[in-house]
């Protein structure tokens, strides 16, 4: 079963056991959502992105509701916005993308809903993997990627700078693996603006942790 | 976007003009991965081409991609300043061969 860029990433920012959401990957988490879901318009031939601008190029939709969704807020906005701009707007409803990603993942049979409670007070929803060979196609495909010096393929780019924007790489890869394939990472996930983008946007939230960290 | 074709030393030459953007990308693509076949080697001659959006720089990427898996050889030729910047910013000069001139490209192929 082929699973689309936003459901890949948020598989990748689950921990299989505990159903829960990887720490690791936020805050950039919602930034990394929303980055996925512009790649996937960005493939399907609906939007398209230079260094300046993200603009419409066919505002058909493309059957997918998630992806439906961001592309009639684009279409409907008043003024173009850069890659950024949009990754940004996107990630305040990053909450709403991932309920709804959860609930396709469980109806794939991927994932199965556990309702409890966290510190026996607080309901919590949480999703465990019933499913794991999704998640290990996707991380072969990375590991493929990154180990071979072949060209990448763009879906492959794009899902390699996801990764790198979600604080993944050190989830799935040793300390060791890091260093020798840091370099490459940059590589590919670069070729893609949105995932330039990507990265300028997350370097700013850590630099406004950064400033105000002292202060908590 | 119109693309002419010539040969020059057996090395074939894609003359794109325009724009390279979603629009006009599954033309160009068609275009360069037929004259790859049989493991040709091809130039894009970019001389024309005044803007390359992300959907342009992908079309560049599938085509070098295709070369090396069917033993071909493909480069970039001339491109303006505004588009050289673009390869750069993105990396792709370190995976495109790029030539500042359609003469360079060639000699560099044949």
């Amino acid at each position: 079963m082929s699973l689309t860029m936003p459901e890949e990433i948020l598989l990748l920012m689950l921990d299989d056991e505990s159903g829960r959401l990887q720490e690791r990957a936020a805050p950039s988490g919602d930034y990394a959502v929303a980055g996925a879901v512009l790649a996937e318009l960005a493939l399907a031939g609906r939007i398209d992105t230079d260094p300046t601008r993200l603009y419409v190029v066919n505002p058909a939709p493309t059957g997918d509701a998630l992806l439906d969704r961001a592309l009639a807020q684009i279409v409907a906005a008043p003024q173009a916005g850069d890659s950024r701009h949009w990754i940004e707007t996107l990630a305040a409803d990053a909450d709403e993308y991932r309920d709804a990603l959860f609930e396709r993942l469980v109806s794939k049979g991927i994932l199965k809903r556990v309702e409890g409670r966290f510190l026996w007070v607080f309901p919590e929803r949480r999703y465990p993997v019933i499913s794991d060979k999704e998640e290990r196609e996707v991380k072969a495909r990375i590991m493929g990627v990154l180990f071979q010096d072949d060209i990448p393929d763009p879906r492959d780019s794009m899902l390699i700078g996801l990764c790198r924007a979600g604080g993944l790489f050190s989830l799935i890869l040793s300390t060791q693996e890091l260093d020798r394939v840091q370099a490459r990472i940059d590589a590919v996930a670069d070729l893609e603006e949105l995932n330039r983008s990507l990265a300028d946007a997350i370097r700013e939230i850590y630099a406004q942790i950064a400033r105000y960290a002292p202060m908590v | 976007m119109d693309i002419s074709e010539s040969t020059d030393k057996g090395v074939k030459v894609a003359a794109l003009t325009g724009r390279l953007d979603t629009a006009t990308a599954p033309a160009a693509e068609t275009k360069l991965l037929a004259l790859m076949e049989g493991g040709a080697k091809v130039v894009a001659d970019l001389a024309e081409v005044h803007y390359v959006s992300s959907a342009g720089l992908r079309v560049l990427l599938k085509a070098a991609k295709q070369a090396k898996a069917i033993g071909g050889s493909f480069a970039v030729a001339s491109p303006q300043a505004p588009v050289r910047e673009v390869l750069e910013i993105s990396g792709f000069d370190k995976i495109l061969a790029i030539h500042p001139t359609r003469d360079a490209a060639v000699a560099a192929l044949a």
